[in-house]
C-alpha cells in the first residue's frame, strides 16, 4: 500500500479529514470531525471491505477521544479513525447501522465511560452488576473508588 | 476429627463454581477428572448442580455481579458443605486485588474450608489439599 | 405465529470451563432469538494495567485468560515493542513461536476435547485431553508452569530453550502428531458426526464480516485471514507454513479447521526448533530503557482468532490507556445468526464452534446466575437433549 497516496486520496475523497498521520509502523490514525464519522466508517467497511476490530474510548486530555479501528488484511495496515468528543457533552452518533458487530463495544463505553451513542438499538448497561452506582465511570480521570 | 470431616469419610461428589477466574484455574480442575489424574477413582464426582455436592469449589474473585449469587449458590447448597477455595484469586484475590470490581476474598463472603494457593495451582496441589483437609485431626 | 418460548442455555454446562448465559427464544423446536447476558467475570483489567509498569503489565494480561495465557502477551509485546521500534534478537523471536504454537497445539487439543462431549462422544473427551497432558508437561518444562507461563518481556523472552529441551520437546511433537492423525481419522470418517455437524450452525462470509469474526470461526467459512500472515510478527515470516480454511461455514468445517491447524502448529515448532540451532545461546533479550511517548497497536493470532492490544504511552512508567480485544468479544454474537434457524438440540454445538472464551470477552471471567437454580438442569438437559441426538442418529446409522 502506497502510503503517501493512499492519505492524499482520502483526503480528496473526504475534504472533512482534518488530519491523517502514521503513527507507528503499518499504522494510520486519521482524524476526523464526528459529524462525518458514519461516511467514512461506510466507506472503509463497505467499500473498502476492511474488517472491523473494535472501538477505544478514552479519557485525554482534550476530551474523550474515541478510536475505531479498522484492518486491511490484504496489506496488514491498521486504519484508525478518531474522533474527539467535547467533555460536556459526550455524544456522538452510533455506528451500529452501518457495522453490525459494534453494537456491543457501545455499549461497553457506554458503562465504562459514560459516553452516549445516539440511536443505539438497545442502549443498555452491558458489564455493570445491576447495583453498580448510576453516573460512575471507572475509566475517567475524575473516579474514585468508592467505599 | 471435626464434625465436617466426619460427614465426609466416603465418595465426595464435587460442584465447580467460577466466580471472576481467568480460566486456568477451572481448566486445571477439569484435568483433574481426565486420565493423567482421573480423581473419579476415588470416588469424587463433579456434579452439575450444586444441591447434589458434598463440596463446592470456587475459583476466580468474587467480582461485584456475583457477590449475591455466589451467596445464593451457598445457601442452596445441602449442608454441611465443605468449601474450598482454588487458586490465589479466590484465596486473596491476588494481582486482581485493586480492581474497581473486586468484593472482597472469598472468606468474607462465604466460610471457607480449605485454600489451595497457586496460579494455577497443579492438580496434584488440588489433589492434595483435599486430602489434607480430609485427614485433619 | 406460535408462542416462543425461553430455554435458558447455561450459566452452567456440568463440563464446561465456565458458566456461560445464553438466553435462547424458541418457537417450539426452532430458536427465534438468542440473547447473551455478560459482566459476570468482568475484573476491570484494563484499568488495573494502567496502574501497573509496562512490565509488570506482561504478568496481568497473562491472566485474562488462562488458555490464551501467551496471545495476550504477544499482542502486547507487539504493541509496546512497536512505541520504540525495538528489534528482539531472532533467537527470541524463534522461541515466542514456539511458546504461541504449542499453546496453538493444546488448546486445540481441549476443544476438540469439549465438542466430542457436546456430542456424546466422551472417549474423545478423555482421548484429547489425555493427549493434550504431554504439551503441558513440554510447558512446565520449558517455562516452568503449566499455564501462565510468564515467558515474554519487553525486548525478548525470559528464558531460553536448552538442546536438551528442544530433544524432549521434538519427541513430544512427533507422539502430538500422531495422536493427532487419530484424532482427525475418528472425526472426519465417522458418519455421525458427518450427520451432526454438516450444515449445522452455518456462517457465511458476509455474516463473518458484519460481525468482525475472526480466526478458525472466519477461515471455516472461507474468510483467508491470519494476523500471523497479514502483518507478520515474531519468527512466522522466517518459516514455512501455510492457513488453512474451509468453506462450509458449518460446525465440521471448523472443527476440520482446528484440527488441520495442528499439523501446521507442529510444522512451525519444528522448523523453529531447527532454527535454533542456527542462533545463539542465550541471546534472548534486548534491553528496553524506556517507552517513549506513543502509540502502539499490536495484534497476534490466538488459537481462537485475532488479539488485539492498543497501548498509549505518555512516556511514563505504566500506560495511560490499555485497550484489548479478545477474539471472542465479535466471535460470540455470531450465535445470533449461527443457531437461529437451527433446533435446540443444535444450539449447544453450534456455540461451542467458535470456541467462545468468556474471560477474554469480559477481560474478567465467569457467569453464575442464581436466578437460574432450575436452569441449571436446563443446561444439562440440553447437552443431554444433544447427546440423545448423536444416539437417535446412531440407531439410524447402524453404527
Ligand atoms: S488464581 Fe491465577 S490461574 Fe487461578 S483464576 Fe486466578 S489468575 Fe487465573
Amino acid at each position: 500500500m502506497d502510503i503517501e497516496q493512499y492519505i492524499k486520496d482520502i483526503k480528496i475523497k473526504f475534504p472533512k479529514i482534518i488530519d491523517a498521520e502514521v503513527v507507528n509502523t503499518k499504522r494510520l490514525m486519521i482524524y476526523i470531525p464526528k459529524s462525518s464519522l458514519l461516511q467514512i466508517a461506510e466507506y472503509l467497511f463497505k467499500y473498502l471491505a476492511y474488517r472491523y476490530i473494535i472501538v477505544t474510548a478514552m479519557d485525554s486530555k482534550e476530551g474523550y477521544e474515541i478510536i475505531y479501528h479498522f484492518s486491511d488484511d490484504s496489506s496488514g495496515w491498521i486504519v484508525n479513525l478518531n474522533v474527539m468528543l467535547d467533555r460536556d457533552k459526550p455524544e456522538i452518533e452510533s455506528l451500529t447501522p452501518v457495522v453490525y458487530g459494534v453494537e456491543w463495544i457501545e455499549r461497553e463505553i457506554m458503562d465504562l465511560l459514560g459516553i452516549t451513542f445516539l440511536n443505539h438499538p438497545k442502549p443498555e448497561r452491558f458489564l455493570f452488576a445491576e447495583d453498580w452506582p448510576e453516573g460512575k465511570y471507572p475509566l475517567r480521570r475524575d473516579y474514585v473508588e468508592e467505599e | 476429627m471435626g464434625f465436617k470431616e466426619k460427614c465426609f469419610k466416603k465418595s465426595l461428589w464435587v460442584f465447580h463454581m467460577s466466580a471472576g477466574s481467568c480460566n486456568n484455574c477451572d481448566i486445571e480442575i477439569l484435568d483433574c477428572l481426565t486420565p493423567k489424574f482421573d480423581i473419579e477413582r476415588f470416588g469424587m464426582k463433579l456434579v452439575g448442580s450444586i444441591r447434589h455436592a458434598d463440596v463446592l469449589l470456587v475459583t476466580g474473585i468474587v467480582t461485584r455481579k456475583l457477590l449475591p449469587r455466589i451467596k445464593e449458590v451457598y445457601d442452596q447448597a445441602p449442608k454441611p458443605i465443605v468449601v474450598i477455595a482454588i487458586g490465589a484469586c479466590a484465596c486473596t484475590g491476588g494481582m486482581f486485588k485493586d480492581s474497581y470490581t473486586f468484593k472482597g476474598p472469598l472468606d468474607t463472603v462465604i466460610p471457607v474450608d480449605a485454600y489451595v494457593p497457586g496460579c494455577p495451582p497443579k492438580p496434584e496441589a488440588m489433589l492434595a489439599g483435599v486430602v489434607k483437609f480430609l485427614n485433619k485431626k | 405465529m406460535g408462542k416462543k418460548t425461553l430455554v435458558p442455555l447455561g450459566p452452567y454446562h456440568p463440563l464446561l470451563e465456565e458458566p456461560e448465559f445464553f438466553k435462547l427464544y424458541c418457537d417450539g423446536e426452532i430458536v427465534k432469538e438468542v440473547i447473551w447476558e455478560t459482566g459476570y467475570n468482568h475484573r476491570g483489567i484494563e484499568k488495573l494495567c494502567q496502574s501497573k509498569t509496562f512490565e509488570q503489565v506482561f504478568y496481568v494480561v497473562e491472566r485474562i485468560c488462562g488458555i490464551c495465557s501467551t496471545s495476550h502477551p504477544f499482542a502486547y509485546a507487539n504493541a509496546v515493542e512497536s512505541i520504540p521500534g525495538v528489534e528482539i534478537p531472532e533467537r527470541a523471536k524463534y522461541i515466542r513461536s514456539i511458546v504461541g504454537e504449542l499453546e496453538r497445539v493444546h488448546s486445540h487439543l481441549l476443544w476438540v476435547g469439549l465438542a466430542g462431549h457436546f456430542l456424546g462422544y466422551n472417549t474423545v473427551f478423555m482421548w484429547a485431553w489425555k493427549y493434550r497432558e504431554p504439551v503441558l508437561d513440554m510447558f512446565e518444562i520449558i517455562t516452568g508452569n503449566r499455564n501462565s507461563y510468564a515467558m515474554f518481556t519487553i525486548g525478548g523472552v525470559r528464558r531460553d530453550i536448552s538442546p536438551e529441551q528442544a530433544a524432549q520437546l521434538l519427541k513430544v511433537l512427533d507422539e502430538v502428531e500422531r495422536k493427532t492423525t487419530l484424532l482427525v481419522g475418528a472425526v472426519m470418517d465417522d458418519p455421525v458426526i458427518h450427520a451432526r455437524l454438516k450444515g449445522v450452525g452455518i456462517l457465511t462470509a458476509e455474516d463473518i464480516h458484519d460481525f468482525g469474526a475472526v480466526g478458525p470461526t472466519a477461515r471455516a467459512s472461507g474468510v483467508d485471514i491470519d494476523v500471523r500472515r497479514d502483518d507478520p510478527y515474531a519468527a512466522y515470516d522466517m518459516i514455512d507454513w501455510k492457513v488453512i480454511t474451509a468453506n462450509d461455514g458449518d460446525v465440521f468445517a471448523k472443527a476440520e479447521v482446528r484440527l488441520l491447524e495442528m499439523y501446521e502448529s507442529i510444522s512451525i515448532i519444528k522448523q523453529c526448533l531447527e532454527a535454533l540451532k542456527k542462533t545463539e545461546a542465550g541471546d534472548i533479550k534486548v534491553k528496553v530503557k524506556e517507552i517513549p511517548p506513543g502509540i502502539g497497536i499490536g495484534h497476534a493470532e490466538a488459537p481462537r482468532g485475532e488479539v488485539f492490544h492498543f497501548v498509549k504511552s505518555d512516556g511514563g512508567n505504566s500506560p495511560v490507556r490499555h485497550k484489548i480485544r479478545a477474539p471472542s468479544f465479535t466471535c460470540i454474537p455470531t450465535f445470533r445468526r449461527s443457531c437461529v434457524g437451527g433446533t435446540i438440540s443444535d444450539a449447544a454445538i453450534a456455540t461451542a464452534a467458535v470456541d467462545p472464551c468468556y474471560c477474554c470477552t469480559e477481560r474478567m471471567s465467569h457467569v453464575y446466575d442464581y436466578t437460574t437454580g432450575k436452569h441449571i438442569m436446563s443446561a444439562a438437559e440440553l447437552i443431554k437433549l444433544s447427546q440423545e441426538k448423536t444416539k437417535n442418529l446412531k440407531a439410524k446409522l447402524k453404527v
